[in-house]
């Protein structure tokens, strides 16, 4: 049992109050943060941080027993049980335990301390209180002698009745804080601080302690024969469906009666519900099984989810009215379920406890909508419900899910799983005969054991002695179904020895509980011996002989099966998902899916880190709410987004969707190392900035639109596969081609207008740029990029990346070629007519094509909305702005295309081209058809070629750069994704020494000026138009000259069309403000490092305090003992009050 | 440990490992309980983790001693379930004929199990709930026995899902998924298949029966050591019209409902 030697912590802290309004993070060791630690010792909500925390002795006065009530209180008075321990402090609660605390003091709130103490993290065990400080009613300053620091308590207890109890005698108990003075003054100010609070919520305790049966039962509404007969005046408060239809057992035989007595006796000396204060007898009286009255109040005392209904006592009655009429699925899975839990109990034959039962539930899915519902908690609740009311099993069911089977009944029931591998380790480990066995003749533990974990023994042991374990595991945790479990291997373990398969192994142990309550030494020849039944006997065995479990043994042995457990579920969700995501993906190589499946969930899990790293920052500026919104949520140090442990996200944004694309593609990797201009805004940037940065292109956001279903929701998984099975499933070109087309056929009347086409050929430089990777050779037979025989020999020297330069540039000259015109039939008649129409047309043109530039989400909307209004736009005005393009085109490539494309590029000449001029075009080119064939399937890389993130980090990648080598990559060393920024908008200005890639990169920058410089034109041309339309009187000149520095604006935005090269401006700029963050960032970890040395020093300075102190205490406790023997003499010597609240 | 009760000569006996899965309450315990003790619950509790029973079929050659393990339906319970078709040598795949969702669910775990369970497993695709349609008991490929007067569709197997029902109970069919895509699935996947109801009994034994004589004999260790209670059947194995479960008093036994322990 319960070691009752107390003994006092040798470091006392000073811990700056301030620190502990940050909820923890989940720490990378996985250790438990303090605060953590904490709350679980003492059961507190999840809103509770240790504030602060000295030694302690706790004076109780001795038990004013029955025999001589009458003359007052203090006669009596002597000197009690003395205790010595910890008194901690925390927001709103202040409690005492002589077990050792599970956390070094002296740790800050959030960082993670290894194990220390022998609580190891259980609950309130030990002997001492949790007192919610709205319970004390008047602390007093006791001025005792020889410099004991004394405060006196007195609580509320049994003083909220309306009716006032007879004899009662107010709770008092003395506190002795050992500590420097100022230490102790210290203490008292965060007290007094919390006190004041905590009057606010003598209200809502007032409520939740009328709900318990102990305030009844000591009101003496009923008298001293308190059992069976109901003729009463006031109504007993709700116990559970047992007060009507009786608690399964035999009251006589589980000797409920003298039970009741007891806890009544205890109650009386000790306080009650709220205020009871935990002496030896409560631990015995819990492990001799809890009378059916009390056994529902003592669970929710026990597990502390008294204290989650202390704080939002109507949080119940609220959600079943805020959800009232709603659906959802878990509602439908708890109605096939409520008939058939525990059926043979009367009460849930009936409508009443089937009520109860579907409002509880429903209740705990809306309040924690990741568990929802999961089978086995119908259980749980239902037999939580014959001893609770339903609010009391609400919350009491909140804190098992949270607490004490954490992940038990979680989407992936990850904890289940694991406690489960936890429980054959232990076996392994305590009953090694046993293990061998059953590995010998493979049976499988956890499939018999698996259901004792999950539903708490209840529907594995008769309900009397499954509620006898749930009694001792609400006080000590988890650790107790294992200790039961091993317990009852053990018991059998020569019967289980003979089994040779799962199914004897399995009724041998069956047969066992069915007999549980016959004797456990039938044969004996000591009647005393005989009396004892096998459930008593399990439970010595359990509790003495498996002792040495303890919560720091499970805590240890979860984490070394974690990993490897999360990872089963994984590779099992993985195996499910991907097999069931239908025909479209049968296109696609398992290794494929599997990749895909890999890379989705994992962009999509550290997109969810970095979401809540985020959030977690934004809420460190506002510390005021250092309560969490809902306190019923899961905690917040709990890992998320991980696939294993439960719910995660299912779909991707269009962010998340780049950082998949950069995983899978080359080509999808930024150049810049800066984020997008907009996306610095949201101070990712700072985070993530020694990571590849995506790239963010329009072709992106095409694919992102054409492989969701639904663009506003996101990308799942399916979307993903079948968008990438159609892409690399067959290795047809012409699916390709077309893929590619419809890419761009945005009005979806198989037409890609002009504006389309030069997007086509930015795509095809975008998707190029970092080299084929060797999937493009130009072979010399087939050159037809030039024409002149003797270049061929310069021309052969040159790359495939050059050559298709060349390709990319042909194909706009053909696309113009060999494009139709738009509609022309129907325009050309009434010019006249339709130019007003055409200018509104072509305004909402405009400002779709600018938005385009300068806002990539809106041109999302705008394109899809303006395209197809200017598809039609009519009429060839003049305009010969166009021409001087046709120089910039060839100029590179010693090609006279100005005949050809001098009317197509005019952009008042409407013209589109068809997916067959499309598909005639790239396969007039070797290179673009090697592209669609090979390169464009390809570039996305899945199992079949290495990691592409892998790549970028190893300086393979600096020489697979063909075009965009490492300039300026000085700035950029340190960055894994090593892509380096490329000058575009300056003009392919090389720095000298380039040699060849020097070149190359001038010919790639002429490529992307030259796209630009297209644009550029159209959009001059538009405005002409438009100015045209407007003021048709206007010289052309003088509006070539005003137009310079708006032309000036267009030309930085242009580029920003391809914003991953768009170098200069902005690249810089943005670099730039993530480099402020970062020093920001250092300076908020600067300021962390200080406050932690402080708190280092304090500390230390405290320990030192503490080893001065050391005689005093011992002092103190002498004094203690004189006072002890004079109790009247104290009385007099209250000398100043702390504070008084007599509301 | 009971011996084969039928008066016949010893005749070598063997156990196969049967897991039963499906969707949440389509009634898979209640085919076990069915076929194991020939009764039938209501309001059957859900099957946390795995409920674990035996019976014996008697086939004319040998005898087949079943382990079935029949696993909780629960979408979250799916990642426990390889820890049970584990060495699995049969499997029934449970779907609701009155539920067009559990179809899927059950072509789901017919891929699982011919991916992960042991090769050769032998599967069986069964729809319950037969009771709630109108052909009640004369469907069925392999038994056309006509079952019955069960019409008078009152509830699900498992007391569960009446929504549907309650509005089709006055059209006497709640029938929605059809025999025809049923048997197709079944044969393109090479399964076997049967209609069932639990709840009346029809086809019940038979589909185990055709189990028994699927598993391949090389397959079939010798029994191993038993000690579970068990109920036991005789199954002729005449034709499926008249195989009938002999359920005497002799069943009693041990091997009830419920919980893997």
């Amino acid at each position: 049992m319960i070691p009752w030697s107390s003994f006092v912590q040798k470091a006392q802290s000073l811990i700056d109050p301030a620190n502990f309004n940050i909820p923890a993070l989940s720490s990378p060791d996985h250790n438990p943060s303090k605060a953590s630690l904490f709350r679980q010792q003492f059961r507190l909500p999840d809103s509770q941080n240790p504030l602060q925390e000295i030694t302690a002795d706790l004076v109780l006065p001795l038990p004013n027993s029955s025999a001589n009530q009458g003359d007052g209180s203090r006669k009596v008075d002597r000197a009690g049980n003395t205790y010595t321990g910890r008194l901690h402090l925390s927001e709103r609660f202040i409690c005492f335990s002589t077990q050792p605390t599970s956390f070094i003091p002296s740790a800050t709130a959030s960082a993670s301390t290894a194990w220390t103490g022998q609580t190891h993290g259980t609950g309130p065990s030990g002997n001492g209180f949790v007192l919610p400080l709205s319970c004390i009613r008047r602390v007093e300053r006791l001025h005792s002698a020889s410099h004991v620091f004394s405060l006196a308590l007195t609580t509320w207890n049994g003083l909220l009745n309306k009716q006032q109890e007879p004899n009662l005698v107010p709770q008092r108990l003395i506190l002795q804080l050992v500590g420097s003075r100022q230490a102790c003054e210290r203490f008292c100010d965060t007290l007094k601080k919390g006190l004041r609070e905590g009057m606010k919520e003598v209200d809502n305790l007032r409520t939740v302690v009328t709900d318990c049966y102990s305030e009844y039962l000591l009101s003496g509404a009923k008298g001293k024969g308190q059992d069976g007969n109901e003729a009463d005046t006031r109504q007993p408060p709700d116990a559970g469906l047992g007060l009507i239809f009786r608690y399964p057992g035999d009251a006589r035989k589980l000797r409920d009666r003298s039970k009741m007595r007891l806890w009544g006796e205890y109650f009386r000396e000790n306080g009650r519900n709220a205020t009871l204060i935990r002496q030896p007898t409560f631990h015995k009286l819990i492990r001799v099984g809890l009378p059916n009255r009390l056994r529902g109040e003592i669970w929710e005392l026990t597990s502390g989810s008294l204290f989650l209904r202390l704080q939002s006592p109507m949080l119940y009655q609220q959600t079943l009215a805020k959800f009232d009429g709603q659906e959802s699925l878990a509602i439908d899975e708890i109605e096939k379920d409520l008939n058939r839990s525990l059926p043979e109990y009367p009460g849930f034959q009936s409508e009443e406890g089937i009520g109860r039962l579907r409002r509880v539930l429903t209740a705990y899915s809306w309040i924690d909508p990741e568990i929802g519902y999961c089978q086995a908690m119908n259980i749980v609740v239902a037999a939580l419900l014959i001893y609770m009311s339903e609010a009391q099993a609400f919350f009491l069911l909140s804190a098992l899910c949270d607490r004490l089977l954490p992940g038990y009944y979680s989407t992936t029931m990850y904890g289940t799983l694991l406690d489960q591998k936890v429980f054959e380790s232990l076996v392994e480990k305590t009953m090694p005969v046993l293990w061998d066995h059953l590995t010998k003749s493979d049976v499988q533990l956890s499939v018999v054991s698996l259901p004792w974990f999950l539903s708490l023994y209840i529907n594995s042991m008769p309900l009397v002695f499954a509620f006898r374990v749930l009694d001792v595991f609400f006080l000590e945790g988890p650790k107790v179904l294992f200790q039961v479990g091993l317990a009852i291997l053990r018991v059998n373990g020569e019967e289980l020895l003979e089994t040779q398969d799962d199914g004897s192994f399995i009724s041998v142990l069956k047969s066992y509980f069915s007999r549980l309550d016959e004797s456990a030494h039938p044969r004996s020849e000591n009647p005393k011996l005989r009396a004892i039944t096998r459930f008593q006997e399990l439970m010595v065995v359990a509790f003495k002989e498996f002792s040495g479990i303890t919560h720091s043994t499970i805590t240890e042995t979860r984490e070394k099966h974690k990993g490897a457990v999360l990872e089963n579920i994984e590779t099992f969700a993985k195996r499910t998902s991907i097999r069931n995501l239908g025909p479209e993906s049968k296109r696609l190589s398992v290794d494929d899916l599997g990749t895909i499946y890999d890379r989705f969930y994992e962009t999509l899990y550290q997109w969810e880190q970095r979401q809540r790293v985020i959030e977690e920052e934004t809420r460190r500026q506002e510390r005021k709410r250092s309560q969490r919104l809902s306190m019923l949520a899961p905690p917040a140090d709990t890992q998320v987004g991980r696939v294993g442990l439960g719910p995660s996200p299912t779909h991707m944004d269009y962010e998340a969707f780049r950082e998949f694309l950069a995983a899978t593609s080359k080509w999808a990797v930024a150049d810049s190392p800066g984020p997008s201009g907009k996306e610095s805004s949201s101070g990712k940037s700072a985070l993530w900035a020694n990571r590849r940065q995506p790239a963010d292109h329009e072709f992106m956001q095409r694919l992102y639109r054409k492989w969701a279903t639904n663009p506003e929701e996101g990308l799942n998984l399916q979307n993903v596969v079948n968008g990438l099975a159609r892409l690399k499933g067959s290795p047809d070109i012409m699916n390709n081609i077309n893929y590619f087309f419809d890419l761009y056929d945005d009005s979806g009347n198989g037409q890609v207008d002009r504006e389309g086409i030069l997007k086509i050929s930015e795509a095809l430089l975008f998707l190029s740029r970092r080299g084929f990777e060797g999937t493009i050779t130009a072979t010399p037979s087939v050159e037809n990029l030039n024409s002149t025989a003797d270049r061929d020999h310069a021309e052969n020297s040159l790359t495939t990346d050059e050559k298709f330069l060349g390709s990319v540039s042909a194909f706009i000259r053909r696309c113009f070629e060999y494009a139709d015109p738009s509609h022309s039939e129907n325009r050309k008649a009434d010019q006249q007519d339709a130019t007003a129409e055409a200018t509104e047309k072509l305004d909402s043109f405009a400002i779709g094509d600018d938005d385009d530039e300068e806002v990539e989400e809106e041109d999302l909307i705008d394109v899809d909305d303006a395209k197809p209004a200017s598809s039609p736009a009519p009429p060839d005005s003049t305009a010969q702005t166009a021409k001087s393009t046709t120089p910039e085109v060839s100029h590179d490539h010693n090609r006279s295309t100005s005949e050809s494309a001098n009317p197509a590029l005019d952009p008042n000449n409407p013209l589109h081209i068809t997916l067959p001029t499309f598909r005639m075009v790239v396969l007039a080119d070797e290179l673009l058809e090697q592209f669609f064939e090979s390169y464009f399937p390809q570039s996305f890389h899945l199992s079949d070629h290495p990691h592409p993130a892998a790549l970028a980090a190893s300086s393979s990648m600096s020489s697979n750069l063909t075009t965009f080598s490492n300039l300026g990559s000085i700035r950029s060393s340190g960055l894994a994704a090593g892509a380096a920024p490329v000058a575009g908008a300056s003009g392919g200005i090389v720095p000298p020494g380039k040699g060849l890639r020097g070149v190359l990169d001038n010919i790639v920058s002429d490529g992307i000026r030259m796209a630009a410089e297209v644009k550029k034109r159209m959009d001059e041309a538009q405005r002409d138009l438009e100015r045209n339309a407007l003021g048709r009187e206007e010289d052309e000149d003088d509006e070539d000259d005003e137009d310079y520095p708006r032309r000036e604006n267009t030309a930085a935005a242009i580029p920003g069309g391809i914003p991953s090269w768009g170098a200069g401006a902005y690249g810089a700029d943005t670099e730039r403000r993530s480099v402020v963050r970062d020093a920001d960032r250092d300076l908020l970890e600067g300021a962390e490092v200080l406050g932690g040395g402080k708190e280092e020093r304090n500390s230390l300075l405290d320990g030192k305090d503490d080893a001065n102190h050391a005689p005093r205490k011992v002092v103190g406790s002498a004094a203690s003992a004189k006072d002890g023997g004079s109790p009247t003499a104290r009385d007099g010597e209250v000398i100043s009050k702390l504070v008084e609240f007599d509301s | 440990m009971s011996e084969a009760a039928s008066a016949n000569a010893p005749k070598p006996s063997s156990s196969v490992k049967l897991v039963l899965l499906g969707e949440a309450a389509v009634g898979k315990s209640s085919l076990v309980l069915r076929f194991v003790n020939n009764d039938f619950q209501e309001n059957k509790e859900p099957t946390i983790g795995a409920a674990f029973l035996t019976q014996k079929c008697s086939l004319p050659t040998r005898t087949i001693k079943f382990e079935i393990w029949d696993t909780a339906g629960q979408e979250r319970f799916a990642s426990l379930a390889p820890m049970y078709y584990r060495n699995a040598q049969a499997a029934l795949v449970v779907y609701d004929v009155t539920k067009p969702s559990s179809l899927t669910k059950a072509k789901h775990w017919v891929a699982e199990l011919q991916r992960q369970a042991s090769p050769g497993i032998v599967i069986a695709l069964v729809g319950n709930k037969l009771d709630l349609t109108n052909d009640g008991g004369d469907v069925s490929e392999a038994a056309g026995a006509a079952q019955g007067e069960s019409e008078s569709a009152q509830n699900g197997d498992e007391g569960a899902g009446d929504e549907d029902e309650v509005q089709d109970a006055v059209s006497g069919d709640a029938r929605k998924v059809s025999t025809r895509e049923a048997t197709g699935y079944a044969e393109e996947e090479g399964l076997l298949f049967f209609e069932t109801s639990a709840k009346t009994g029809t086809n019940v034994v038979d589909v185990f029966t055709a189990i028994a004589n699927a598993i391949p004999e090389s397959s079939l260790k010798t029994g191993r050591g038993t000690g579970a209670g068990t109920g036991q059947t005789s199954l002729g194995n005449r034709s499926a019209e008249d195989s009938r479960v002999n359920l005497g008093d002799r069943n009693a036994a041990t091997a009830k409902e419920g919980c893997a322990c």
